[in-house]
């Protein structure tokens, strides 16, 4: 499939990113230069590396995938993944930038270490966890770079991920989170506008957007319905998928820690509603693009892979055969991987971080000089690179299966540690010590008992009535609540410094 | 509507309209300061 154009197009765009690397590498002096960007962020460069982080792999071959598996009751994404964004600067953002500021933090590990009076043990546990679901969710990002190249090239798994990594590899080592933050804003640019473009022409070629949704209705009347009777997508389960997405995504360590890195806190004034609009309207263009891939289908004009995760090739295959020029391919390629090196980047940065920064510096060696620190800081980013790339050699069967169980356990392990730090005064160290620890081992176990779908006691937790994070995070809550009412009460001064309590701003 | 029951357009509509309005109510009273 490959041509001269199309091997020229990619490899011009692999140019560019590194070439952002090259130019950004100039401008890292410091370790809080290459973790958080000197604190720089323009509203733009924020707002789009928001969208580059959330917008991942999933998004553009998950989401169309899910659509063409289950149709409209799967939409509930598209409104609650953007409003993640939302989420994240409004609860998080806001008090944690004040306070980051202040303090001097480079990863909301040093708030959460801070804030519960816990410089090793909340600081290290979270980091461990934070590196686990960061590795989970890395994978999902290869698999999609991987599905991509070897559509287009025809090229071996293992060749399409060593590409992908080393290119992505490159420009994020040398260049930091300000490489990272210039490429999302060249790679969400050309996601958008690609979307924009792309999606409404395969909807017409399917015959329209009225046509796919009475098509939709005759092949099964559920997929045009905003739930599903029974199971995935039933009423309960929207629920619980979308405070998983909502929520879960917000503190994501890739992305709750962007908001320490963004130059001014009136940015968040109009980034929530921004990132939105912006992002859900090509999420929903995306959604439609799959249901279009279905009718498609059904109707003969093409047929997907016989691999176990078909699903996630429709939109691929779609764009191949509504728009037959090669070039074009190429382009939409480069659209893909924009979308999930973007999310890959910011990853491998957040592992380097946690690991260099919360583990080495403030942990193993307090006394190591800044120069150190940001060396390892490049190691770890290889290592984590690499390490990933082993890993996605053997891809999941659905590639939002993946995605969805990382996020779940980003809910579970995150969220009830900060936000009950940020706004309950009563909560203590040991109350989030043990939430945290409960969260994730208690995610771990659900989220395997449903992957695995196992039985146990005569009930197959493949029929969980609600996205298996639900479980968890509701023991987190409860464990944080227990624990925190039996245990020493924070330091009156610690809460005062770290704008504890019922508030998001003081004006 | 374009296929699709008005009860589907009704809930998604419904939900982004209160996400959207939610989110303007926040620009427009947040002072951009602590």
């Amino acid at each position: 499939m490959a041509d001269f154009i199309t091997v020229a197009v990619i490899a011009i765009y692999f140019l560019l990113m590194l070439g952002i690397g090259v130019w950004a590498s100039g401008k890292i002096k410091t370790t809080e230069d290459y973790l958080v960007a000197g604190r720089s962020l323009g509203f733009w460069v924020f707002i789009l590396l928001m969208i580059g982080a959330v917008c991942s792999g999933m998004s553009l071959l998950g989401v169309s995938g899910l659509g063409y598996r289950a149709g409209w009751p799967t939409m509930w994404e598209q409104i609650f993944v953007p409003l993640s964004i939302g989420f994240c600067v409004i609860f998080f953002g806001v008090k944690l930038h004040n306070v980051a500021k202040s303090a001097g933090y480079v990863t909301v590990q040093d708030y959460l270490a801070h804030r519960y009076q816990s410089p090793t043990a909340l600081r290290s546990l979270s980091a461990v966890a934070g590196i686990i679901v960061s590795l989970i969710y890395l994978v999902g990002q290869y698999t999609a770079i991987a599905i991509v190249l070897m559509w287009l090239f025809a090229i071996p798994l293992w060749l399409a991920l060593v590409i992908a990594t080393l290119v992505t590899m490159v420009y994020t080592t040398i260049g930091g989170l300000y490489a990272v933050a210039w490429a999302s804003l060249i790679q969400s640019i050309i996601l958008i506008v690609g979307i924009f473009v792309m999606a409404p022409i395969i909807i017409f070629y399917a015959g329209g957007f009225t046509h796919v949704n009475e098509y939709l209705a005759t092949v099964n009347p559920n997929l045009v319905m905003p739930w599903m009777p029974t199971g995935a997508f039933a009423p309960a389960y929207v629920v619980s998928f979308a405070i998983m997405l909502m929520v879960g995504l917000a503190c994501a360590p890739h992305v709750i820690n962007n908001v320490l890195a963004v130059k001014d806190v009136k940015y968040f004034k109009w980034a929530p509603i921004v990132a939105f609009a912006v992002y859900g309207i090509a999420m929903f263009l995306l959604k439609f693009a799959g249901f279009a891939g279905l009718v498609m289908v059904k109707e003969g004009v093409f047929t997907l892979p016989t691999v176990s995760n078909a699903s996630d090739f429709v939109i691929l295959y779609g764009i191949q055969y509504s728009l037959p020029i090669i070039a074009l391919w190429a382009i939409f390629a480069v659209i893909v991987l924009a979308a999930v090196m973007s999310t890959t980047d910011r990853l491998m940065l957040t592992i380097g971080a946690m690991c260099s920064w919360d583990l080495y510096k403030k942990i193993l060696k307090p006394d190591a000089s800044d120069k150190s620190v940001l060396l390892l800081s490049k190691v770890i980013v290889v290592l984590s690179a690499l390490g990933t790339m082993i890993l996605a050699i053997n891809p999941p069967d659905a590639l939002a299966s993946l995605i969805w169980m990382g996020i779940g356990i980003m809910l579970s392990t995150f969220a009830v540690p900060l936000l009950a730090g940020l706004y309950w005064r009563g909560a203590t160290r040991e109350g989030a010590l043990a939430s945290m620890t409960v969260g994730l081992l208690s995610a771990v176990v659900f989220g395997a008992l449903n992957y695995f779908k196992i039985t146990v006691l005569g009930y197959n937790f493949a029929n969980l009535p609600v996205h298996f994070s639900f479980f968890p995070f509701v023991i987190a809550i409860v464990v944080m609540i227990v624990v925190s009412m039996f245990t020493q009460k924070t330091d009156q001064k610690i809460l005062d410094e770290t704008q504890t309590g019922w508030y998001i701003s003081k004006q | 509507m374009f296929g699709v029951p008005n009860l589907t357009i009704l809930v998604f509509g419904g939900v982004t309209l209160v996400a959207f309005a939610a989110l303007l109510y926040w620009g427009l009273t947040f002072g951009g300061h602590d």
